[in-house]
């Protein structure tokens, strides 16, 4: 910071708020925080929770990929338990 | 949707009826306001993040308990901003002085979006010894420079009369210049 001489009292406070302005100005939040706080405080509200629960396509996709899940998960279980007895015969 | 056709005492009464699609426009009007109050007071984009969601959490299952009572709804949003940066510098035990290198992350308003704030030295000091007032004091110059509020908006925030916040924007200044001079640093002019 360089130095320099203030004069008067009123000069001194307009250099100051000339200064305080270009320092404290708004930002702008990235979008994504805008979002991510959005999805933070908004819950979906009982009537819009029931409508899905009434969407057909939507309840058919939900359990087709939970049962798509658990097969694959069992399938890789079992995989697992076919090679480690191999691994180890009794 | 346009200022004027921005009815604000209808949307607060539907809100506090529950109204979600309500408090939504709301939050949409305020969330910078509060991000930039927060992260003026915070120093910290994640902090800024957290402390503004909890807002307008707070204010969400508090509204309705809102009453008008004279007191505009942006003035209960920045007490509880103030509430929450309060206790958030509690919990923390930290003061005033927080680190500062965050704050250049963040682009001015207006500024090109990819184009970074870059802080002079000065404005790095300056924004040091803010850090150092009293929280009221760094209130008013947020409230004053970055909310651009006049005397008697503020005074509604912070409770006080319009001649108080005069008085006390004058102390700070008379502060703030007597530290530029202790620590020998003048202000450049233009």
């Amino acid at each position: 910071m360089s130095a320099l001489n203030i004069h008067s009292h009123e000069e001194d406070f307009n250099l100051l708020e000339t200064h305080l302005a270009g320092t404290l100005k708004r930002v702008a939040p990235p979008s994504d925080i805008i979002q991510r706080l959005r999805e933070r405080i908004t819950l979906p509200t009982r009537e819009a929770l029931t409508l899905r629960l009434h969407d057909w396509k939507t309840l058919f996709f939900i359990f087709g990929g939970v049962m798509s899940g658990m097969l694959l998960l069992v399938t890789i279980a079992r995989a697992l338990y076919y090679f480690a007895g191999r691994r180890h015969p009794l | 949707m346009t200022e004027l056709d921005y009815n604000e005492d209808e949307i607060l009464a539907e809100a506090s009826q529950g109204d979600r699609d309500a408090f939504g426009k709301l939050y949409e009007r305020y969330v910078e306001r509060i991000f930039n109050y927060v992260y003026y007071r915070t120093g910290n984009v994640h902090e800024a993040e957290d402390l503004t969601a909890r807002v307008f959490q707070r204010a969400m299952n508090h509204i309705k308990n809102y009453t008008d009572r004279g007191v505009p709804f942006s003035a209960w949003l920045y007490r509880i901003a103030h509430n929450l940066v309060a206790n958030w510098h509690r919990d923390r035990g930290r003061k005033q002085e927080v680190p500062l290198d965050d704050l250049p992350s963040l682009p001015n308003k207006g500024d090109h979006p990819e184009k970074n704030l870059v802080h002079s030295q000065e404005q790095e000091t300056l924004l040091k010894m803010i850090r150092r007032l009293p929280p009221e004091r760094q209130n008013l110059l947020i409230l004053k420079f970055v909310e651009n509020m006049s005397n008697a908006e503020i005074g509604e925030i912070m409770g006080r009369s319009e001649g108080a916040v005069k008085s006390l924007y004058h102390r700070t200044l008379l502060t703030l210049r007597d530290q530029l001079e202790d620590q020998n640093l003048n202000l450049e002019g233009d």
